[in-house]
């Protein structure tokens, strides 16, 4: 319910919904009142009308009907692709798994195999493995500290 | 035709095919949201449909009692904003660029948006003059059509300060469309 005396702000501000159809009859009848009888509240009240008629009246370029054809398309290519790359990862890491198994009965348990090859073998894997990692953390460093991650789903 | 809620039903239970329902309901909508972000035709189909993927595939976390809609303009917001953050960061912006609205993007091309008209592309370069808080609530209801209810839950803000926030917004596009009048 509007109380009968309105105040200029609280009319400009009560305006939107006047605008937008957002408000009841009777609080409309109140700011129609408000506007008639206040020349100022009148003048900011065509001014918002003309700017709105304006916004509405913008016509945006429509998008060439073989986009919107191929649009479904799109996504649904997307939404089987994402179901593929967890295939595909589960699948590497089972290999991974499997193949760090093997090369370790292999080639590091081979008393074959000379002491400085492990070592070099060794050194080398483990630093393609520390590099992996430490650009992950940068990665996920990142994704903590953007700003717009806060923004919600 | 089937409902939101219907649909999402359809799909959390394994059905894919029914996530079409939603796709072709809300793509156009989609589509010119992400085009009021990127100004670019291609980005724009390309993180509509990238926002339509990612919902999919949060489709469990949605929780039926809210519009289909407002929840996917949040995850299709949230795209446009990292991919214009990042082509900004790409693209090495000097010094005075960064006090441009935030979320502008370097190509303002209303020929390639609007159709052509004078007082069209003058709204839509004062549009892109204001503050983002700005600019998005007026884009929510100009060009998104949205009610005040689906403009609170989308800006996550009470109900009550829809209009007090859309009445600083209009204030100032006035403000800005008076400048640009007087300019040309």
């Amino acid at each position: 319910m509007m109380s009968t005396k309105l105040t200029c702000k609280e009319v400009r501000i009560n305006m939107m919904g006047l605008l937008d159809n957002e408000i009841s009859e009777e609080q409309k009848a109140a700011l129609l009142g408000h506007i008639e009888s206040c020349p100022s509240c009148q003048k900011m009240y065509n001014d918002f009308r003309t700017l709105k008629k304006d916004t509405q009246e913008m016509k945006f370029k429509k998008l060439p009907e073989i986009y919107w054809d191929d649009y479904w398309t799109q996504v649904y290519n997307r939404m089987e692709r994402g179901f593929s790359w967890i295939l595909i990862s589960i699948g590497v890491m089972i290999l991974l798994v499997y193949g760090g198994y093997e090369v370790t009965r292999d080639f590091f348990l081979d008393p074959q195999k000379p002491l400085l090859l492990k070592i070099g073998v060794g050194a080398f894997t483990a630093g393609i493995i520390v590099l992996f990692v430490s650009v992950l953390r940068e990665k996920l460093m990142i994704r903590k500290i953007d700003k717009y991650r806060s923004v919600e789903r | 035709m089937k409902t939101d809620n219907e649909a999402i039903t359809a799909c959390r239970a394994g059905d894919k095919e029914m996530y079409r329902v939603l796709v072709e309901r809300y793509k156009t909508r989609a589509y010119y949201a992400a085009l009021m972000y990127t100004h670019n035709r291609d980005d724009a189909l390309d993180l509509s449909q990238e926002a339509f993927y990612r919902a999919y595939k949060a489709l469990d976390s949605f929780d039926n009692s809210r519009k289909f809609y407002t929840w996917f303009y949040r995850i299709l917001k949230n795209i446009c904003i990292n991919f214009v953050t990042r082509k900004r960061t790409h693209n090495q912006v000097s010094a005075d660029d960064e006090n441009r609205p935030e979320l502008v993007s370097s190509g303002l091309n209303p020929e390639e948006i609007l159709e052509r008209s004078e007082q069209s592309e003058l709204l839509w370069q004062a549009i892109n003059q204001l503050k983002e808080k700005d600019r998005e609530i007026i884009i929510l209801k100009e060009f998104q059509e949205m009610s005040y209810r689906e403009i609170a839950e989308v800006l996550n803000i009470p109900q009550g300060s829809v209009m007090s926030r859309l009445y600083n917004a209009r204030q100032r596009l006035l403000k800005e469309v008076e400048y640009l009048n007087d300019e040309y």
